[in-house]
């Protein structure tokens, strides 16, 4: 693991990409932070962290588009899937390269609230903007993640690009989409009803087997059947309830208000670890195509 | 020492290596001959583990692909159809890169590379990003890849593409003494190539051993023909009328004239039948100087056409 690790994170400073990266980064909290805390006068560093993260819908992709899609188009994923690595140590060396670019500009960011200390008179709440770079960062690292993933769906650096930037834009309206979905029983219904059927779907792709989906159809309609039965309440909300499932930005809420409790770290650690083993499983299927 | 059984790979609907069955011993040199799309590369790609076959098993000293993939990825060097290369990186910096993650130890790490770049002529490279290399040097730094950790089994996916005729004898020269301390399997679309250093051929076509034997037997057994061009300065109807009349002479035809009062001829000859004596002393009788006379080369199209040939025709029988 620590051979790809090495190697990514050069990769991404032997090409204007990690620059690209990091500059564009640096350059948005700046201008944020001075006009926030800057300009304005205000103390509040953990509110600038808080207004930038809409920069990971536009910047994570740089960041991921090539991790697994340019092995395959170059062809050295056969150098690093026949070498006696795992592919679970490949995956998880190119995922914390990226992390670990993430992470040193994070760190040059350190630089603002270091300046702000000069002249915040009352001293700067110090232990609020750790906490708040704690939760930045695993919301980065778990945005990291899913652009990894789409990393390997694709050969292509610009449609992994492309697809990432849609899975985040999604992640990041999920919130206010959630808060206006209706609430009745009947919709949560309709909705169990499509989700099931998108697995129904996706049971007759991988499967190909024409009793199978049928099998699969019939269980499923009787499970939402069986629920809407006999706990009506389940349905109450359902929608939001799902949608919250994948919502990355209510999570990080906490952060911003100086709260460093461990269920978001747990939330966004299993989050990113999901996505990279589901990148690892991608990987492991390709063999099999 | 490699062990292929029963198998087979489907793409889809499409059936790219059927019911294959072969195995390869210590020290031998194998070489897959075959046209593009054979399933000379998806069979290689399943010994080294980076594709999984459909059914069948593949083991190399009884480690199964499947079971015990670091096992058997230890013990092979790969170098696939287009040599996996970081072209980012430095001819040494991408070398030290494979030393790590073929898990060789820090203190031979030097050994391994510069081994591997004397041996492949690369040396003089070392500094240089690959990406700004010639074929030849990346085709190499390919094969260098493959070398490194001294694996005891080499599978080498064409390995003389793309270079010029003098690296290609270089490399068959390298592949030759390779093969004195490892077990070696390339591929190859040219009969000569193969002809030079494999030990043992297999011919696949559409996904199927056709052919399995050594270079010689395989050229010898496939030709039912001697074959000669034969260029005499001679009436045409008159030689080969005379010709034909030759014992054992089974063909002969007129390729037409290439130099002026000479006709150029082709003759064909049963097997095991040296008719070149028998036809020197023909023309020798008629006073009819022979210019050139050589026996035709069999060409991989010739031996491979026959063998497909000859599996149609068993089909249609059957």
């Amino acid at each position: 693991m620590r051979a790809v690790f090495r190697r990514e994170l050069k990769a991404y400073f032997s090409s204007p990409l990690g620059f690209v990266f990091v500059g564009f980064f640096i350059l948005i909290a700046g201008i944020f932070f001075a006009l926030t805390n800057l300009l304005s006068g205000n103390p509040n560093y953990t509110g600038v962290l808080g207004s930038i993260t809409f920069v990971f819908v536009f910047v994570v992709p740089i960041l991921t588009m090539r991790l697994i899609s340019e092995d395959a188009r170059q062809k050295t994923d056969q150098l690093l899937i026949t070498s006696p690595l795992r592919v679970s140590a490949i995956v998880m060396g190119k995922y914390f390269a990226a992390v670990a670019v993430f992470f040193i500009t994070l760190a040059v960011t350190g630089i603002f609230p270091l300046i702000m200390s000069f002249f915040a008179l009352g001293g700067l709440a110090g232990w609020e903007i750790l906490g708040g770079y704690i939760g930045f960062f695993l919301l980065g690292s778990s945005f990291i993640a899913v652009g990894l993933f789409f990393s390997s769906l694709s050969d292509n650096q610009l449609v992994s690009a492309v697809e990432t930037f849609a899975a985040l834009l999604f992640i990041w309206i999920l919130d206010t989409v959630s808060q206006s979905v209706p609430s009745d029983p009947v919709s949560g219904l309709v909705f169990l009803g499509f989700l099931a059927a998108g697995l129904v779907v996706l049971v007759y792709f991988t499967t190909k087997s024409l009793l199978a989906t049928i099998a699969a159809l019939i269980v499923a309609a009787l499970a939402v059947a069986l629920l809407f039965v006999f706990s009506h309440s389940f349905f109450e909300g359902l929608i939001a309830k799902i949608l919250n499932w994948f919502s990355l930005l209510k999570r990080y809420n906490d952060f911003t208000l100086g709260v460093l409790s461990l269920s978001p770290i747990v939330y966004y650690v299993s989050f990113s670890g999901a996505f990279v083993f589901l990148t690892v499983r991608m990987i492991e299927k390709r063999r099999w195509m | 020492m490699i062990q292929v059984e029963n198998v087979t790979k489907r793409y889809g609907q499409r059936l790219a290596v059927d019911r294959l069955n072969f195995r390869v011993d210590k020290g031998e040199i194998l070489g897959f001959l075959g046209p593009n799309g054979a399933g000379k590369s998806t069979t290689m790609n399943m010994i080294t583990g980076y594709l999984s076959a459909t059914e069948g098993s593949i083991s190399l000293d009884g480690h199964d692909i499947l079971e015990e993939p670091e096992a058997v990825k230890r013990q092979i060097g790969y170098m696939p159809e287009l040599p996996p290369l970081y072209v980012d990186m430095t001819v040494r910096d991408f070398l030290s890169f494979v030393c790590e993650i073929k898990g060789v130890p820090r203190q031979h790490r030097r050994e391994h590379m510069d081994r591997a770049m004397s041996l492949l002529k690369i040396a003089d490279v070392r500094g240089r990003l690959i990406k700004n290399l010639s074929k030849g040097y990346k085709q190499r730094v390919g094969v260098a890849q493959a070398l490194i950790g001294n694996p005891p089994v080499l599978i080498l996916d064409e390995p003389t593409i793309g270079l010029d005729p003098q690296q290609i004898i270089e490399t068959r020269n390298l592949i030759r003494d390779l093969g004195r301390q490892h077990t070696i399997i390339l591929s190859s679309h040219i009969l000569p190539e193969v002809q030079a250093v494999c030990s043992r051929v297999l011919i696949i076509n559409k996904g199927r051993i056709v052919a399995s034997d050594t270079p010689e037997n395989l050229s010898k057994g496939l030709v039912g023909e001697n074959k000669l061009t034969l260029r005499v300065a001679a009436p045409e109807t008159d030689i080969l009328a005379a010709v034909r009349g030759l014992e054992h002479v089974t063909k002969a035809s007129s390729a037409g004239s290439r130099e002026a009062g000479t006709i150029d001829i082709l003759v064909e000859a049963k097997r095991d039948h040296d008719i070149r004596r028998p036809l020197f002393a023909l023309c020798a009788k008629a006073d009819w100087p022979i210019l050139m006379m050589k026996s035709m080369d069999l060409t991989l199209e010739d031996i491979f056409l026959n063998l497909v040939t000859e599996e149609m025709e068993e089909k249609e029988v059957s």
